[in-house]
This record gives C-alpha cells, sequence and structure tokens, in this order.
C-alpha cells in the first residue's frame, strides 16, 4: 500500500497536469471558487453602475458586461499566476462560473440609479 | 484583506462621486434643453479610476487562491492526517471476546 502510494505520488510530481485519476483537495477547491464568485459578482456590480453613468442603452451595455467579464477572467487567471490546472479542474470554472447571476446584478445596477 | 477592502471602499466612492456628478449634469442639461450623449471628460477619468481600483480590490481582498492537489508543496503539512498512510486500525477491542455467537443465538 505505501508503495503503490509513493508511485502514485511521484506520478502525481511528474506530470501534474494530465492526472488519470483525478484526486482534488476539496476544501481548498471550495475556497477558490468562493473567491471567483466574490470577485464576479462584485465586478459586475461596480460595471453596472460604470454602465449607468455612462448611459449605455440596450445592446451596447451587454457587450460592456462581457468585457467586463473577459477582463475580471484575465485578472483571475493572472492571479492565479497562469497555472490555472493547480488551483481549478479545468477552464470553465474560472472563466464561466457565476456568469448569468453576475448578469442579473449588472442588469440591476445598470438601470436602478439613473433615469 | 484590509488594504484591499480600503482600496474598493476607494473606488466605491470615487464611483459614487462620478454619479453624483454625471446625475448634476444631467440636470443641467434638461434645464438647458439639450440631449445627453455622454458624461464629461473628468467623469469618464474618475470612472476609469475607479474600475481600476475597484478591479484591483475585487482581485485582492477576497483571498489567495490555494492549490487544489493533495501532492503540492503548500498542502504537505495539511494534508498529513489524510493520509491513508497514518491510519491505525489496531486497537485494545480486538483483545476482547466476540459477541457474534451471542447474537446469533437469540
Amino acid at each position: 500500500m505505501a508503495g503503490h502510494n509513493d508511485s502514485s505520488a511521484s506520478e502525481k510530481k511528474s506530470s501534474e497536469a494530465t492526472n488519470d485519476l483525478p484526486t482534488f483537495n476539496t476544501e481548498n477547491m471550495q475556497s477558490n471558487m468562493k473567491i471567483i464568485y466574490y470577485s464576479r459578482t462584485f465586478m459586475s456590480i461596480i460595471g453596472g453602475v460604470i454602465a449607468g453613468i455612462l448611459g449605455f442603452t440596450s445592446l451596447t451595455g451587454f457587450i460592456f458586461y462581457f468585457l467586463v467579464m473577459a477582463i475580471t477572467s484575465v485578472g483571475l487567471v493572472a492571479k492565479a499566476g497562469f497555472s490555472i490546472h493547480s488551483y481549478f479542474g479545468s477552464w470553465n470554472q474560472i472563466v464561466l462560473d457565476g456568469f448569468l447571476s453576475g448578469l442579473m446584478s449588472f442588469v440591476l445596477f445598470w438601470t436602478y440609479p439613473f433615469d | 484583506m484590509g488594504l484591499g477592502f480600503v482600496v474598493g471602499v476607494f473606488g466605491v466612492l470615487i464611483l459614487a462621486h462620478a454619479a453624483y456628478s454625471t446625475v448634476q449634469y444631467r440636470g443641467l442639461l434638461k434645464i438647458m434643453e439639450e440631449e445627453f450623449s455622454g458624461p464629461p471628460m473628468n467623469v469618464v477619468i474618475e470612472l476609469l479610476l475607479g474600475f481600476v481600483l475597484c478591479m484591483w480590490a475585487a482581485l485582492t481582498a477576497p483571498g489567495k487562491f490555494l492549490s487544489i492537489h493533495p501532492y503540492s508543496e503548500e498542502n504537505r503539512i495539511v494534508s498529513l492526517p489524510a493520509s491513508l498512510d497514518f491510519m491505525i486500525f489496531n486497537h485494545r477491542g480486538k483483545a476482547l471476546p466476540l459477541e457474534m455467537d451471542v447474537k446469533l443465538k437469540h
């Protein structure tokens, strides 16, 4: 049993990106997801406020939202040190997670404070 | 945590000031009966500054990413109790007589 674990450990160290049997530290992954969620929600709120102040209407505002989310994704990737697979399972988690819920708060703050 | 949070509050304050300036500008335009095409230049600069500050706060304030690989350098000490090699299945209950026969008779 010990020999098996040692061999799998050395295998993991040699090839970190491609795991045959993905065993992840779930607590740390959930903490990472929570960080992503916080960042996206805050940035969508800020983006909504900015789009409202700039007076964007209809399609321009949604394009602005996509732009803000793209910038946030790039920022998160840069925060992870460009090594996604040591902090997340896949690219979807860092690029797409929290996109729709962020859209809700974006629209709320986009249309809320201005006439 | 602390510095990022303060920067975020500062960015939100800058955005609030920009919003207030825009509301006043719109009121002025209504009086002068002109159309709103875009906010004035200083408001745009304020918006950019607030956006950058809030971006920085959003990326730093929630905390650091933690590695999810159980064998990485950061997780070495934390994952020791979770390792199967340190589990012990022997205990003194082995010396006690088994009660399985009693249960079977009932």
